[in-house]
């Protein structure tokens, strides 16, 4: 980091090697559209370049701070969007040698995207932050900027509700 | 640690126990010894590892926005710097050069206000004028 500090471009290119699909993922996780997800994942790291001095890693470490760009990036979008994405269409079926892992690994996914679709964004964000990138929960805190008594709470809630969600749509076929 | 609170506990952090707040962590050990316990555990676990499951971004896509905000960056006009004379007409450089402008207006100035005085040329001032000078050289601290 001290090097792109340094506006050096080598050592922030190794930067998004390394770190842009940590960035994907937990956007694309929260918004739920691949596009939009890839947009927030380069402004994310347009803002790294361009405040990478105010890093401090005595503070934070590179992934929380990143975690924490990327979060406020994407709930600015949602608060601003007035329409919710299309839900995922089915993919094409993968015709490999792993076909059949492949398609219960597609269905869990298609099961906890439609679970999720009923929860807040913020709700969205602290499971992906401790259960997908398996941050610790003060970590996840932290990257939320709240005590560690509200993410507690925020994740209880958030996994509550996904609970009553994956339920309703095993027993009734859809999320309604 | 009650069955409720640990329950609550799970239903939180889920079914992972050195996952939970570091205070809390002997108790549930000694509870989740238990066949309660194991089963409350087993349970989260399962929504644990549903919720664990991560859109997969392939190394191709993840390549493709690295670039995209490289070309962003290009795109960003660079600071130029400025041309000579676009510095010398920078307000610190201006001080200078207004003092040393001022300095001489002031002393064509003087040299035209001032009257001419001319040098008294007999024989007395001219001896009186070289022992001036004489005992300045002596009594100054040179």
């Amino acid at each position: 980091m001290a090097e792109v500090s340094a506006q050096r471009q080598h050592a922030f290119r190794v930067l998004m090697r390394r770190h842009m699909p940590r960035a994907l993922r937990v956007a694309e996780r929260i918004v739920r559209d691949p596009a939009e997800a890839d947009d927030i994942g380069q402004e994310a790291f347009m803002r790294v370049w361009t405040h990478a001095a105010s890093f401090d890693p005595e503070v934070a470490k590179f992934t929380t701070w990143l975690y924490r760009i990327v979060l406020n990036l994407t709930f600015d979008r949602t608060r601003r969007r007035t329409f919710l994405p299309l839900e995922d269409a089915g993919d094409v079926p993968d015709m490999g040698p792993h076909a059949v892992e492949r398609l219960i690994a597609d269905e869990e996914l298609s099961l906890l995207n439609r679970a999720m679709a009923g929860l807040s964004d913020r709700q969205r964000g602290a499971i992906a932050l401790f259960h997908m990138e398996g941050l610790s929960g003060e970590e996840a805190a932290n990257a939320m900027n709240l005590s560690a008594k509200a993410f507690e709470s925020l994740l209880g809630r958030a996994r509550t509700a996904l609970k009553a969600n994956v339920q309703k749509i095993q027993e009734t076929g859809s999320y309604a | 640690m009650t069955p409720d609170q640990f329950r609550r506990l799970a239903e939180t952090w889920g079914g992972d126990v050195e996952r939970w707040p570091a205070a809390t962590r002997e108790a549930a050990r000694r509870f989740a010894a238990s066949a309660e316990g194991a089963a409350v555990l087993d349970e989260q676990g399962r929504l644990d590892r549903l919720l664990a499951v991560a859109p997969e971004i392939d190394e191709a896509r993840a390549d493709r926005s690295s670039l995209l905000v490289l070309q962003r960056l290009a795109a960003v006009p660079q600071q130029h710097r400025p041309a000579w004379y676009r510095r010398l007409l920078r307000w610190p450089t201006l001080v200078p050069a207004a003092s040393l402008a001022c300095s001489a207006i002031v002393g064509v100035w003087l040299a035209g206000a001032m009257p001419y005085v001319h040098s008294a040329s007999d024989p007395l001032s001219v001896m009186s004028g070289v022992f001036d000078v004489y005992s300045i050289g002596l009594g100054s601290v040179q």
